[in-house]
């Protein structure tokens, strides 16, 4: 139960501090499998809920997500840009965050509940600095989905897995804000200039 | 006035022509969107005429959803609303090109979004009204992103971002809760009537930071400060329907949540939650203040007055007990009172093509009941007789005194001065002053007059006389969050 949860961090932080934009869609697919991998590490058989799961990682999260992510970083034109500013401030500040929320989380490695409080804490940490980092819209676009993964990788803390209506929502949250947001991040500035309607009285 | 001397004066007109042919092809759209929200609401105002409050609450579906005294009054509030905002929208569609040309998808999206708040105001686990509330965001934002600000889609990302953000942090409560009750031994069930039981009575510090942590969330849907920013720039640069969809309708299933919060934690020690929520009012009303003053665009300011809303929402949710009558009254009466101000002032962008205050002058001359409307409804914010929001407004104050906060009491009255007097001094030369258009005064067809009267009409019948079911459903309501 520990290695999908490392797995993830790891999958989380590499492309953080190393990685691209243009990279981030294939990070996110490997959250993804590592998410499945813990769920499938966390439940107990095999029942249609874990299967629904499973499901819905691989499909939405690994596949339709990146593919969607992608599309939406080659139309913006970002893809070259690091994910976060490599520069000592952002690096410093990042690892300490990491360290603060494994402390916050207790000892980490003392129970298995406590090291997904310390993952799920570090990612939400590491997605909020991306966004106060980075102004590219795409980077802000790949931190939002780092903070969704992350609040998939929660249920594990709980005793028993999400009912599927719960699960069937947040998915379809998922999978819109990828949508959504690839669609209002994937319009290049002058695009969106250019499509304002500037004509008076038109817009009720 | 006739359609000549329409052409004359108003600059929409020249758009009325051409969007004439993209009118008449989804010609069925707008009549079919005003029927969906009548049949809808008059189903709520069946079930609560048919309900007696005694019975409440009912469960379904398993208990995901609930109707309670608080679900059944924010499904008659938003419904209403909504009803409102698309006979509006339905009667634009033939002097607005950009209307006729995305009304289907516009009017699909609005649906989508009602479907979602629906849902969300009955829902009674907190992780399915977390999921709604992120679901009417998605739904809204490709609508903001139909305004006609500078880079629309930019506004629409970063409205969409802010909530994100915001209801992370929300969940990032709803972890410390779990963290808190696996602690304590306790397995965390997140259906609001369960959870009570399933946390810990003592309150520690994980509950606490968690229970800290959502609230500063679903503040920020709010639009508290210090995370109001998106509220502004959402507001000025979205279609005037959306804007008002957002102000009086959205802004609600926002609130239930802080509402289904309170529910669970009444019976713990909350003194902190008061705190949080006290300094959060305070701020939002300092922000409030001083943006209202800088404000020169008359949609702006409306929403800087819808931030100094939530913080007076805020800081009598903070005192509780006495206030809380008046802030579920304030709630519903800002509903409408938003909707009243955002319709008009679409009125107004679309008669003189801008939102700046300067450009406009002896509006009342011009647009008279636009004017009157925008006029009465500024005076209903502002929290002036015979308005329900008048009511509300001394309730809460008094409820403050009964608490012996007398800062905070201070704070308050010195900030709706100056909001008051900030926006008087933006808002009546624009209605009041000399014109410098010629021509006879422009008349509204009565089906678009026909919302807003019905919403002044609600605002008066809320201050002057609240029929006793409305006023019992309120109590049970205010009961709830922990009134007298």
């Amino acid at each position: 139960m520990r290695l999908p949860l490392i797995a993830f961090l790891l999958a989380a932080v590499i492309p953080v501090f190393f990685g691209k934009i243009r990279s981030a869609p294939f990070w996110l697919c490997l959250q993804a499998i590592a998410i499945g991998w813990n769920g499938v590490a966390h439940s107990e058989g095999l029942s249609i809920h874990a299967l629904v799961a499973l499901l819905d990682v691989i499909v939405v999260r690994a596949l339709i997500a990146p593919l969607l992510l992608r599309r939406a970083i080659h139309l913006r034109g970002d893809a070259n840009l690091d994910l976060m500013p490599s520069n000592l401030f952002t690096w410093v500040i990042g690892i300490a965050l990491i360290v603060l929320a494994f402390d916050f989380g207790g000892a980490a490695m003392a129970d298995v509940q406590a090291l997904a409080l310390g993952v799920v804490g570090a990612m939400v940490a590491i997605a909020l600095l991306l966004l106060s980092t980075n102004n590219s819209p795409p980077a802000q676009l790949v931190a939002v989905l780092f903070m969704e993964n992350a609040i998939a990788v929660f249920e594990s803390l709980l005793p028993e897995p999400w009912p599927l209506p719960v699960h069937g929502a947040l998915t379809a949250v998922y999978l819109l804000t990828v949508g959504v947001g690839g669609w209002l991040v994937g319009t290049p500035a002058a695009a969106d200039k250019a499509s304002a309607a500037p004509s008076q009285g038109e817009t009720p | 006035m006739s359609k000549a001397n329409a052409a004359v004066i108003t600059p929409a007109c020249p758009a009325a022509g051409r969007a004439a042919p993209a009118a008449a092809r989804h010609a069925w759209v707008g009549p079919t969107l005003v029927l969906l929200a009548l049949v809808n609401l008059l189903s709520c105002i069946v079930v609560f005429v048919r309900t007696p409050l005694t019975a409440l609450p009912l469960y379904f579906v398993e208990r995901y959803f609930v109707l309670d005294a608080t679900s059944l009054l924010f499904l008659l509030v938003i419904n209403a609303v909504f009803l409102g905002i698309s006979v509006y929208m339905s009667s634009r569609v033939g002097t607005s090109p950009v209307l006729a040309r995305n009304m289907l998808p516009r009017a699909a999206l609005s649906l989508a979004f009602m479907v979602a708040m629906n849902l969300g105001v009955m829902s009674n686990n907190l992780l399915l009204l977390w999921a709604f509330i992120e679901l009417t965001t998605l739904c809204a934002a490709p609508l903001v992103a139909q305004g006609d600000a500078l880079a629309p889609r930019r506004v629409a990302w970063h409205y969409l971002l802010y909530s994100s953000m915001s209801l992370a942090l929300t969940f990032l409560g709803f972890m410390c809760l779990t963290r808190s009750a696996q602690l304590q031994g306790l397995e965390v069930s997140f259906a609001v009537d369960q959870l009570a039981a399933t946390l810990s009575t003592s309150g520690d510090s994980w509950q606490r930071l968690g229970l800290a942590l959502m609230l500063f969330g679903l503040g920020s849907k709010l639009g508290l400060a210090p995370l109001y920013g998106w509220m502004p720039e959402t507001y000025e640069a979205a279609p005037t329907s959306t804007s008002a969809l957002l102000a009086a309708v959205q802004f609600n299933i926002s609130v239930v949540a802080v509402f289904r919060l309170l529910q669970v934690f009444r019976l713990r020690d909350t003194s902190f939650v008061s705190h949080e929520l006290l300094i959060m009012g305070c701020l939002s009303l300092i922000v409030a203040a001083v943006q209202v003053m800088a404000a020169r665009n008359y949609k702006r300011l409306i929403a800087y007055a819808c931030v100094s809303s939530s913080g007076v929402i805020a800081i009598g949710l903070s005192v509780g007990k006495a206030a809380a009558y008046g802030v579920v009254l304030y709630i519903v009466s800002n509903a409408f009172v938003k909707a009243l101000l955002f319709l008009t002032a679409g009125r107004l962008r679309a008669v003189y093509g801008t939102n700046a205050v300067s450009a406009l002058s002896g509006v009342i001359r011009v647009l008279p009941f636009s004017g009157l409307m925008f006029a009465v409804g500024t005076f209903a914010l502002l929290g002036f007789p015979p308005f329900g929001s008048f009511i509300a407004e001394m309730l809460i104050l008094s409820g403050i005194v009964q608490s012996g906060n007398l800062i905070a009491f201070t704070l308050m009255c010195a900030m709706l001065t100056i909001i008051f007097v900030a926006t008087g001094r933006s808002i009546f030369p624009m209605l009041w002053g000399p014109s410098e258009r010629q021509g006879p005064a422009i008349h509204e067809s009565w089906v678009t007059a026909l919302p807003k009267l019905g919403f002044v009409s609600v605002l008066v019948l809320l201050g002057v006389y609240t029929p006793a079911p409305i006023s019992e459903l309120l109590v049970l309501v205010a009961r709830s969050i922990g009134g007298q």
